[in-house]
């Protein structure tokens, strides 16, 4: 109590200044104004995991492009006279415990066993004495480019078809929400393995067949989302103002809708990718000599007693991307629409 | 609700019928072809076959043929195995996948609700993080990567459980667990955001303000409205389940129905394909179907929406 009065004791009268009481001054904004998209980008500043994640994308991304070019190896030479060669890494080599020395797990060093002392592996060589590294980063890419294209699809077909679906509405809602009912009620499993063998297999059809019904569930998102907000009143009024459907839809519902829709997007990447991989997991995705994360990793089991490392690096690499993507989708969840936030 | 489950049925043998002529003409539109060792086959042998599996008459015939078939239960022969029946096939084959697939199913719901109640219960505590964690590596990492690593550690390395094959319980255990670790991460996760929805709600502070035992506030309110949501759950689950035994039979080497239709796939064994192809979109749509019957049983506000259409 006494602490407190001698603190008020300190005050004196040249620390106060007169109030302003001109009105004008008082409802200045003082700080800038927050918008929607600086609300979210600082809610999600906040989330540890989805800055991680966004890291991880980051560092990933950047690998899948540059990475195959950081050796002087390429994904396409084969070599087989140094095969399944375990990584090797400068510098690090001489660091036993990382297991990054060249050395297999019999104790053997095969670099030195196969007469290839001054070359560097970083993940070590494949069964064709391929560059492992190269080939994981050159399909990372080949991966994320797959996952890309398909969300850009989705989206595309998705946020129309639903956009339609719900600002029309009525007859043409109808017909568009029984042909979704019938596709639905199609495994997608099984449409994306009849559509991959139809078209050969590679790049542009398994894209396709990631297509043919990925596009739903943003539909979905996007006909729940217009049909509650073009009943709401400020879309009454821009109507009531004269605002062509054109000017609804473009200024007040999609980027009312938008938030959703990257949300689904977020989601939809990793979907993307784990189906990729499964579909090049069971030999119906990428042809050789052209890999994905997937038919590197299906490689690799063929050897996984032996040769672990084929097996470890594609896979913590797609385990890292698919956590990355996970963890921001539900960031960006949370920054878009804190009330859902548990 | 008996006219609601009427309606849905119908819909259900629409699908089916919409289905089974899908995979009849995209089958039809194939590349490669559907015998074993084409080149050894003479031209005689292959127009013989071809007579012998009906494949020289007009699709439209063929069709018909098929549809009537489909109706008498008989899914055709395969090309390959001389000519056995496919139900047979798929018959030998349901034994182990079912097996798989049931026990991840209980395994992964049981410690998914058990995790996502002490999470909820435990909120913010190092249990509900943990569960968290537990909850995103399970939806994120692929049930491959997750089935190589234990294959790695246990099998090789540790030499704690079979690497592969099918032989008795201790050959179920790694294949359940990769399996089961998608259903544990969902349902974890959403059963954690529903304990926690109902939690909050007023009529948990009436059953505390009355007087009821923190315990029978939990099992009695909490948990039983909590898992009524798990239920819509349940059935793309059991879909990502026929997904995740088709990749894990291949891993583990199981003689299940998955690794058959992949090395179906691989050989183009057609009547095999379009065999199990119809089976698992029957079991998909039946799956759909019991979940929501099951849900209009458990929530009336369902079932009444139902009916009124």
């Amino acid at each position: 109590m006494s602490m407190q009065q001698e603190k008020l004791h300190d005050l004196t009268d040249d620390m106060f200044q007169p109030a302003n009481i001109d009105d004008s001054e008082n409802e200045l904004i003082a700080g800038e104004s927050t918008g929607f998209w600086k609300d979210a980008w600082r809610r999600l500043k906040k989330n540890p995991g989805a800055i991680i994640g966004l890291v991880i994308i980051f560092v990933i991304t950047f690998l899948a492009i540059f990475g195959p070019y950081m050796n002087e190896h390429d994904y396409r030479t084969q070599e087989l006279t140094r095969a399944k060669l375990p990584a090797k890494v400068p510098v690090l080599e001489n660091f036993d415990f990382l297991g990054v020395n060249g050395v297999d797990i019999r104790g053997v060093d095969q670099y030195e066993a196969k007469g290839y002392e001054d070359e560097y592996f970083w993940f070590g060589t494949d069964e064709f004495g391929r560059d492992q590294w190269t080939r994981v980063w050159q399909g990372t890419r080949i991966s994320l480019f797959i996952a890309a294209a398909a969300a850009f699809i989705d989206f595309v077909i998705g946020v129309a078809y639903g956009g339609i679906s719900a600002y029309y509405g009525g007859r043409v809602d109808n017909v568009l929400q029984r042909i979704i009912e019938v596709l639905v009620g199609i495994p997608n499993l099984i449409l994306i393995i009849l559509a991959i063998l139809i078209f050969e297999p590679g790049i542009f059809s398994i894209i396709v067949a990631l297509s043919l019904t990925g596009w739903v569930g943003m539909s979905r998102i996007v006909r729940g989302q217009v049909l509650k907000l073009k009943t709401q009143e400020f879309v009454l009024a821009s109507r009531t103002l004269g605002a062509t459907s054109g000017r609804v839809i473009g200024k007040h519902l999609i980027p009312n809708v938008l938030g959703q829709i990257i949300i689904t997007t977020m989601f939809t990447i990793p979907g993307a990718i784990f189906f990729e991989a499964f579909l090049s997991f069971i030999g119906l995705g990428i042809r050789p000599p052209e890999a994905s994360l997937g038919s590197i990793i299906n490689n690799g089991f063929s050897s996984l007693q032996i040769y672990p490392h084929l097996v470890l690096w594609p896979s913590i690499i797609i385990s890292l991307i698919m956590i990355a993507f996970n963890l921001v989708g539900d960031g960006l969840r949370d920054a878009f629409d804190p009330k859902l936030r548990k | 609700m008996g006219r609601y489950i009427g309606g849905r049925v119908v819909s259900m043998v629409i699908t089916f019928l919409i289905i089974a002529s899908l995979t009849f003409f995209l089958m039809k539109l194939l590349p490669g072809t559907p015998f074993n060792n084409q080149e050894k086959l003479s031209d005689a042998q292959i127009v013989q076959l071809n007579e012998k599996y009906g494949l020289n008459d007009p699709v439209a015939v063929q069709y018909f043929t098929y549809m009537t078939n489909l109706f008498k239960g008989d899914l055709g022969v395969s090309f390959q195995q001389d000519g056995r029946q496919v139900s047979t096939i798929i018959g030998e084959r349901i034994g182990p996948s079912a097996y798989l697939g049931f026990q991840s199913l209980v395994v992964g719901t049981i410690l998914g609700l058990v995790l996502g109640i002490v999470a909820a219960l435990r909120h913010n505590s190092i249990w509900d993080y943990g569960t968290m964690v537990v909850a995103v590596l399970g939806i994120s990492i692929p049930s491959f990567v997750i089935a190589g690593l234990m294959q790695y550690w246990f099998g090789v390395k540790w030499q704690l459980l079979p690497v592969a094959y099918w032989d008795g319980f201790a050959y179920t255990i790694m294949p359940t667990i990769a399996i089961a670790s998608i259903v544990v991460a969902t349902i974890a996760r959403f059963m954690r955001t529903e304990m926690l929805e109902v939690l909050g709600q007023d009529y948990i502070v009436t059953a505390k303000a009355k007087g009821l035992s923190s315990t029978a506030v939990v099992i009695r309110h909490t948990i039983r409205n909590a898992s009524i949501p798990i239920i819509t759950i349940m059935g793309p689950l059991v879909v990502g389940l026929m997904t995740g035994t088709l990749v894990i039979e291949r891993i583990f080497v199981i003689p299940g129905l998955g690794e058959k239709f992949v090395n179906s796939i691989l050989t183009n064994d057609f009547p095999i394909i379009m065999g199990t192809t119809l089976f698992f979109s029957f079991l998909f749509i039946l799956v759909i179907l019991l979940v929501d019957i099951l849900y209009g049983i458990v929530d009336p506000r369902i079932r009444l929406a139902g009916g009124k259409e």
